[in-house]
């Protein structure tokens, strides 16, 4: 069965939804409607860095989320003052509990420890195939839940890490959000782009003219890992209190959904499926509290918002598994050609 | 497909839009943030409801300063990014001039810093940890006693009472409450001369015991009885794993143990069990302000209060509603300081005063003995002396 | 109670535990062996059948009658589960069926809350698996024993099935190769049905000694169970009946000797330690003890 890509009904429901939604976010005040702005960039960080690997390699990775908890507290812990570390973190190693840096050098040092491990991990990981990969990663996924919840002279175990810096603003987060989408853009044009995604479509054939499959991957595993971190760092910064539950299995759905229903290995689509899912969610959300519609009133059902985003993922795998966007990027081309032209009149033909 | 998600959509669209012209200002707005989903249902629950109730009963007598009021409740869905956008929507959009709710400190860490950078409280009407006001300065009361007192006043009986020389401690290393109830127990029993044989650990939610018990098992001199700090979705579990184990000694616990599920899940195990908690919910031995709560709270949901919990949301609206009368205003600076100047509110869960400077209320502890299932209140009193928090 | 009263112990409880992760973890390599198929919702399949044991009993069904309907329901759901949401994608790729399960999952999960709220529910055991047995200083619950005892005799039928029975030996010839059994004339979709039936069965089972091993019920309850069922699933091999019973009494053993051996300020970290030790199995043999080669055609 086919969804028309561009049809007339799908863009007056999109358009009504998003009605839906610019009114949900004017009634609930600006600071509701500044929360959602930044959740929409680090969403965006969180899903390029996430289509990075799980686009381009044809592996299907389930722990990245695991990344996100180390770049968000390693970056917690680093910009926490000191008077909060003594009181909160009061076995924390003397080197560190001295220690106290703004954001950008703290999420930087948290994006590093991150990669550091998607190194180590990625060397056994990047061999395996298909669902091995899966299971690996998630079991990797496990093994930073169970030490975060237990280290807990370094992270207050699976007690809340509460009382960490609003650091993250609209400017700071839409600025990664910039930069993940350019950065993921340019791997996804660049040969090392291409090969990623030759190996990806047929590795024997790629092997055999001598392309590293496995240093590719590792090589896209870690930048995957550093920008994941990244994410991790500005969310640590904008929600303030979290603890690793925060960083399991619900964010993970939540993330890869926003990647699949977007479009694996677009970029656009990334964008495209972050827009959809917290559009979607929130006025799932508002409508799950009860609501009255005229003279019938729906009393509140818990926990259905979740079910019919479920619902919609299914949905989505089974009538368009390449998601909204599928695999094109072509839009972005065009965009990116038609500027060129602008800019470089009379230049060579491009 | 298509063709029902167009109607479906345009559904949505008009419940959004039709609900968005929320109710004017002739009401006092409070908020109200319980987790109705997740692991702290079982407390959270009850209090919501006995919030619901109290304010019914007061825009039934008329309301507060001429208007009635309004609770505007979201649920946090235990989930610490729910929990900060409940805040924030409470904050800006619903213009609440309190907020109370939570039964869990590591909860109520997650909305109570929003609030108060906005200059609006937060009384948590369950979360016990005497740290919290330290955390957020001026702006966090509760309407419960501390873990320090519930923990002494444990350890006393357990020592004084029952003549337990020596215990055996368990603590649920995954949150706040239960870290700091353990604490303070082994701190004033130590005090008082009890010797603790074994210190051990689990993880919240953890469903099997059988390493524990071992341990226990294989201790050279059995401990007289046991201090297992837990939250409320564990107990059950494994007061029944250490009863089948084998395990005959008493055992104590805080206000986590204060939940059907107690007695539902550990079955025959429920007995020689005793837990401090905020007050006995029982019709006929209870209070009389209790008796008067559990008949109408079973008017009203047609069913008995589950636990304390349910009184705790019932008196904390009770307290908010009480300070705007005496602030004879809503601006929320002054009902803060109305409500720090509370001294001898009656309430369910015992009277409530608050010393100058000090946000944690002075409140008695109900012990109360589990034997076979059935619940009785063995000892209601302070307790003599209270660790430092 | 001496050193050797001490493992006897230990080993009752590896084994019995064991047995639980050899019964789920079957489930999960039937699946896979034919579909390639990870199917995160088996733990749901647990859940399910819990439920569904729990809601007959409290009708009036006498226990053991509502176990086994509840382990039938368990296999209704999988079948269920089954046509509506993988059959629609069967050749869509491993990523798109690894994505609809994870899909089912949380569905499952929250329709779960949705019906019976998150709060757990007591498990209405009965009082003979209460009981304990007493070997000398050794007690052992007799639901360690009702549980080996229990996979032991499923593992018997399960292996007459597949050796003896028609649609058994199509399942195995399915897993085998899924091409060539449609060539040679097998109903593909009924070996599929199948195996998801006997594997979601067999989960409720799971359920039934699972629930009243912890006393009570919830939505979210397995989630837990079927993480331990992949890594027994995968020790042994993906897609191999006899690997998933190896795994899954290799993983027992395992947690319990990592239980008693890690010094208590590690012992936390045991879950984590069995699943470092799952990433180094895979790096030397990447398919799993039992698993093959895969050979791939080019």
């Amino acid at each position: 069965m086919k969804f028309p890509a561009k049809g007339k009904l799908v863009y007056a429901a999109a358009g009504a939804a998003l009605l839906a939604f610019a009114a949900l976010v004017v009634a609930g005040g600006s600071g509701y409607a500044e929360r959602i702005f930044i959740g929409l960039a680090i969403s965006i960080v969180l899903a390029e860095a996430l289509n990075l690997f799980n686009g381009f390699t044809g592996l299907f990775s389930l722990g990245h989320v695991g990344f996100m908890a180390i770049g968000a507290y390693a970056s917690a812990i680093l910009t926490l003052p000191l008077q909060a570390k003594a009181s909160n973190l009061p076995d924390l190693p003397a080197w560190l509990a001295q220690v106290q840096l703004p954001f950008l050098p703290a999420a930087l040092v948290g994006a590093l420890v991150a990669t550091l491990v998607a190194a180590l991990v990625g060397v056994p990981l990047m061999r395996l195939t298909g669902p091995y990969v899966s299971v690996a990663t998630m079991g990797f996924l496990v093994i930073t839940q169970v030490v975060l919840a237990n280290w807990d002279s370094m992270t207050r175990g699976a007690r809340t890490f509460a009382g960490v810096q609003s650091l993250t603003t609209p400017v700071n987060a839409w600025i990664w959000a910039a930069v993940a989408v350019y950065l993921v853009l340019r791997i996804k044009n660049s040969s090392f782009g291409r090969s990623m995604r030759a190996s990806r479509d047929n590795e024997i054939a790629a092997e055999s003219i001598g392309t590293n499959v496995v240093g590719q991957r590792l090589i896209a595993f870690c930048m995957s890992a550093f920008l994941t971190a990244i994410g991790g760092a500005l969310w640590a910064h904008f929600i303030c209190a979290f603890s690793p539950k925060s960083f399991y299995f619900s964010q993970t759905f939540s993330v890869i959904t926003m990647v699949v229903v977007g479009g694996l290995g677009s970029i656009l689509g990334s964008v495209v499926g972050v827009l959809f899912v917290t559009v979607l969610s929130e006025i799932l959300r508002y409508l799950e509290g009860g609501f009255s519609l005229g003279p019938l009133a729906v009393p509140p059902v818990y926990g259905a918002s979740q079910v019919i985003m479920a619902i919609v993922l299914v949905l989505v795998i089974v009538y368009r598994p390449t998601g909204i966007m599928g695999e094109s990027d072509s839009g972005l081309a065009s965009l990116g050609k038609a500027l060129g032209r602008r800019m470089g009149a009379g230049g060579a033909n491009k | 497909m298509r063709k029902i998600m167009i109607p479906l959509i345009a559904l949505a669209v008009a419940a959004v839009l039709s609900s968005c012209g929320k109710g004017g200002g002739s009401t006092i707005k409070i908020g109200v943030l319980y987790n109705l989903t997740g692991a702290q249902a079982s407390l959270d629950g009850p209090s919501a409801n006995g919030a619901k109730l109290a304010a019914k009963e007061i825009n039934a007598a008329g309301g507060v300063l001429g208007k009635k009021i309004q609770l505007v409740s979201y649920d946090g869905k235990s989930d610490a990014e729910t929990i900060g956008k409940a805040a924030a929507k409470l904050v800006d959009s619903d213009k609440v001039v309190a907020m109370l709710g939570f039964s869990d400190t590591d909860m109520v860490m997650a909305a109570a810093p929003i609030a108060a950078k906005a200059g609006i409280m937060f009384v948590t009407s369950g979360a016990t940890s005497p740290k919290l006001p330290g955390q957020v300065p001026d702006y966090l009361f509760l309407a419960c006693f501390g873990d320090n007192v519930q923990a002494a006043a444990a350890a006393e009986y357990a020592y004084g009472e029952l003549k337990g020389k020596t215990a055996y401690i368990l603590i649920d290393k995954g949150m706040e409450y239960t870290m700091l109830l353990g604490k303070y127990f082994k701190e004033r029993y130590t005090e008082l001369g009890g010797k603790v044989v074994l210190e051990d650990f689990y993880q919240t939610g953890d469903k099997d015991y059988s390493a524990q018990i071992t341990k226990l098992k294989a201790q050279k001199k059995a401990p007289d009885l046991l201090f297992i700090s837990s939250g409320p979705d564990d107990v059950g579990t494994i007061v029944k794993q250490f009863r089948d184990g084998g395990v005959k000694q008493p055992i104590f616990g805080g206000d986590g143990y204060d939940t059907p599920l107690l007695v539902q899940v550990a079955g025959a195990g429920a007995n020689d069990i005793y837990f401090t908690t905020h007050s006995l919910m029982d019709a006929a031995a209870g209070s009389d302000a209790a008796k008067k709560f559990i008949a109408a709270y079973q008017a009203e949901y047609k069913a008995a209060p589950e636990n304390a919990f349910a009184g705790l949301g019932y008196d904390t609206v009770k307290l908010i509603v009480d300070s705007i009368a005496r602030a004879k205003s809503t601006d929320p600076k002054a009902i803060r300081e109305a409500l720090q100047t509370t001294s001898a509110l009656p309430g369910v869960t015992g009277s409530i005063t608050f010393q100058p400077g000090n946000p944690i209320p002075q409140k008695g502890v109900a012990l109360i003995k589990v034997e076979d299932g059935k619940l009785s209140l063995a000892s209601e009193k302070a307790p003599e002396k209270v660790p430092a928090p | 109670m001496t050193q050797l009263e001490y493992l006897l112990q230990q080993l009752i409880n590896a084994v019995s535990m064991g047995s639980l992760y050899a019964l789920m973890a079957i489930g999960l390599a039937m699946v896979f062996g034919i579909l390639r198929l990870i199917n995160f919702a088996h733990g749901d399949l647990i859940m399910v059948g819990s439920y569904g044991v729990l809601l007959l009993n409290a009708a009036g069904l006498p226990f053991i009658a509502a176990a086994a309907a509840g382990a039938a329901l368990s296999g209704v759901a999988g079948l269920l589960m089954e046509r509506l949401a993988y059959r629609p994608i069967r050749g869509a790729g491993d990523v798109a069926m690894l994505l609809n399960s994870f899909a089912v999952t949380i569905l499952l999960e929250n329709l779960g809350i949705v019906i019976f709220t998150a709060k757990s529910r007591p498990f209405p055991s009965p009082e003979a698996f209460n009981a304990v047995v007493e070997l000398g200083a050794v007690r052992v619950s007799s639901l360690s024993l009702i549980s080996i005892a229990t996979t032991v005799i499923l593992l018997v039928l399960l292996t007459i099935f597949v050796t003896k029975t028609e649609i058994g030996i199509s399942l195995r010839a399915t897993a085998q190769d899924l091409v060539a059994a449609r060539l040679m004339g097998i109903d593909v979709n009924k070996v599929i049905a199948a195996a998801f039936l006997i594997g979601s069965c067999l989960a409720g089972v799971v359920g039934v000694l699972w629930s009243a091993r912890i006393g009570k019920v919830d939505p979210l309850m397995g989630f837990q169970p079927v993480l331990k069922a992949f890594v027994a699933s995968v020790v042994g091999g993906l897609g191999s009946i006899p690997g998933a019973v190896l795994g899954g009494y290799i993983l027992g053993i395992i947690e319990v000797l990592l239980q008693g051996l890690l010094p208590s300020s590690l012992a936390p970290f045991r879950d984590a330690f069995v699943f470092a030790l799952l990433i180094v199995l895979l790096l030397f043999r990447p398919n799993g003890i039992m698993g093959g080669r895969d050979k791939e055609k080019i």
